[in-house]
């Protein structure tokens, strides 16, 4: 089939598919970098449990396959009865691997933290908690922009993991997999879905530049 | 003000501080001089409890520093301190480097906040530079910043330490000036320098520390001409070249 052919026929259930993809991305993009600050929060905490716990958490989430958390999500979780629809079963695996990449970028970013300004802030009074929401976490956040604007990407590719498990609307690789089974759509389908994910990925990225050049600090 | 009873310290098996007693009474301005690596920075630091100690008692006002929590923020927001490196808060403002503590830690409004902000920073001289970020500014503007940014907390006692070591030559004498005033409005200070003529000018008491000690308590006139040690005359002689 054409790239018309198949634009005429699937055109709609392509947008509904870019809209599945987006609206993963954005609720997974969401719960990763609250998760993400949390845990960061955590791993610089002076309280020793927290952050072996935070530590550990990273360690899992860092180096376990996408595929294998949605599997586990699936089919795991049911015997422990919580059944989850497919959607938040993408939804939670799209979030939890990249909160820990987060939380990675947000360390890095802390790292570049003069510690002489940790020491004045205490020395003025200010609590752990005051100094983390004051000083810290906006400086990590401007030094993050860039890596968290490629996680962002990130986080739209690992959505992918949604033509795994049948969603409808489906995801826009889910719908590939569904062309390819009802019409003979080749390589063309896919090519369509490789280049909604490049736009996204081409707009997210402009966004991201555009963001680091306003919050970026000068040293 | 504050008071220092047969204080110790370690970093492991390195003794740092021996038996320190030291007072400073209130609108007293101490100076403490020494060599390098004589512990000046590690006491200094041991008064708002940046470092902790292995035994002996701080007082402030007579009561002990609590050991940590809110009592330790409470006594720390009234116990100022310059560092060498300014320190300033890279993501904000000169103005906002001022108005923070006393916004989060005071609960004071941000009206009122900027209000004394503006009068410390234009007591310091920099007040034409509330706008801009720390980057933007000399190393002598940043150290008076950060000098304002303390007496926004209206301490009762200013530690610094070595407050124009890392400034260039020309701009030493800024900050000195605005140290000078400060001390002469009547404020406690503990200082480390190296500035040996300013330390003779606005000092009552010089301390004079070596390897951890603290070997002469003097007045500034007799200990600038008569040293009671040889540390110390050796110490003198040596910073005159
Ligand atoms: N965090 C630390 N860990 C281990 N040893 C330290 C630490 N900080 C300082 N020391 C050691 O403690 C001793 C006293 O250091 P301190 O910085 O108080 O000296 P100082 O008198 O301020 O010297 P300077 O004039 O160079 O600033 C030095 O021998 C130093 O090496
Ligand atoms: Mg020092």
């Amino acid at each position: 089939m054409s790239v018309y052919e198949l634009l005429s026929e699937y055109g709609s259930r392509y947008v509904l598919a870019l809209l599945t993809t987006w609206e993963l991305t954005f609720f997974a993009a969401i719960i990763s970098f609250v998760i993400g600050i949390v845990v960061t929060v955590m791993r610089v905490s002076p309280i020793k449990p927290l952050r072996a716990v935070s530590e550990l958490y990273v360690q899992i989430f860092r180096n376990i396959p996408g595929a294998s958390l949605l599997i586990l999500l699936v089919y795991a979780l049911p015997y422990l009865d919580v059944v989850l629809s497919y959607f938040a079963c993408v939804l939670i695996a799209a979030s939890l691997i990249p909160s820990a990449f987060c939380s990675e970028y947000l360390m890095a970013g802390i790292n570049t933290i003069d510690p002489g300004q940790i020491e004045a802030a205490r020395s003025l009074g200010m609590t752990f908690s005051q100094i983390i929401r004051k000083v810290v976490i906006p400086q990590a956040l401007r030094f993050s922009v860039l890596p968290l604007t490629n996680l962002l990407v990130a986080i739209m590719l690992t959505t992918a993991l949604a033509s795994q498990v049948p969603l409808n609307p489906t995801d826009l690789t889910g719908i590939v997999s569904h062309i390819n089974t009802h019409a003979v759509g080749g390589i063309t389908a896919f090519m369509i879905s490789a280049f909604l994910y490049c736009m996204t990925a081409l707009v997210i990225g402009f966004a991201g530049n555009l963001i680091d050049r306003k919050v970026r600090l000068m040293r | 003000m504050i008071e220092i009873k047969k204080l110790n310290k370690y970093y492991g098996d390195h003794h740092v501080l021996k038996d320190i007693d030291l007072s400073v009474d209130k609108g007293e301005v101490v100076v403490i001089i020494g060599p390098s690596g004589s512990g000046k920075s590690t006491l200094c630091r041991t008064v708002n409890r940046l470092e902790t100690i292995d035994s002996g008692e701080i007082l402030i006002e007579g009561e002990p520093l609590p050991e940590d929590g809110k009592d330790l923020a409470a006594i720390r927001s009234k116990i100022g301190m310059v560092f060498q490196s300014f320190n300033l808060f890279a993501h904000k403002t000169i103005l906002e480097n001022v108005t923070l503590a006393p916004v989060e830690v005071l609960h004071k409004s941000h009206a009122e906040a900027k209000e004394e902000a503006m009068r410390l920073l234009k007591r310091v001289g920099v007040d034409s530079q509330a706008d801009k970020y720390p980057i933007q500014l000399s190393g002598g503007q940043q150290q008076r910043v950060a000098i304002a940014r303390s007496l926004a907390m209206n301490p009762k006692v200013m530690l610094f330490d070595e407050p124009t070591s890392a400034l260039d030559p020309e701009m030493i004498n800024e900050v000195l000036d605005v140290m000078t005033e400060l001390a002469d409005d009547g404020m406690t200070m503990m200082i480390v320098t190296h500035e040996m003529n300013f330390a003779k000018q606005v000092s009552d008491r010089v301390v004079f520390m070596d390897d951890g000690r603290i070997l002469e308590i003097n007045t500034p006139e007799k200990f600038f001409s008569e040293p009671g040690t040889d540390r110390a005359r050796d110490f003198l002689e040596s910073i005159k070249n």
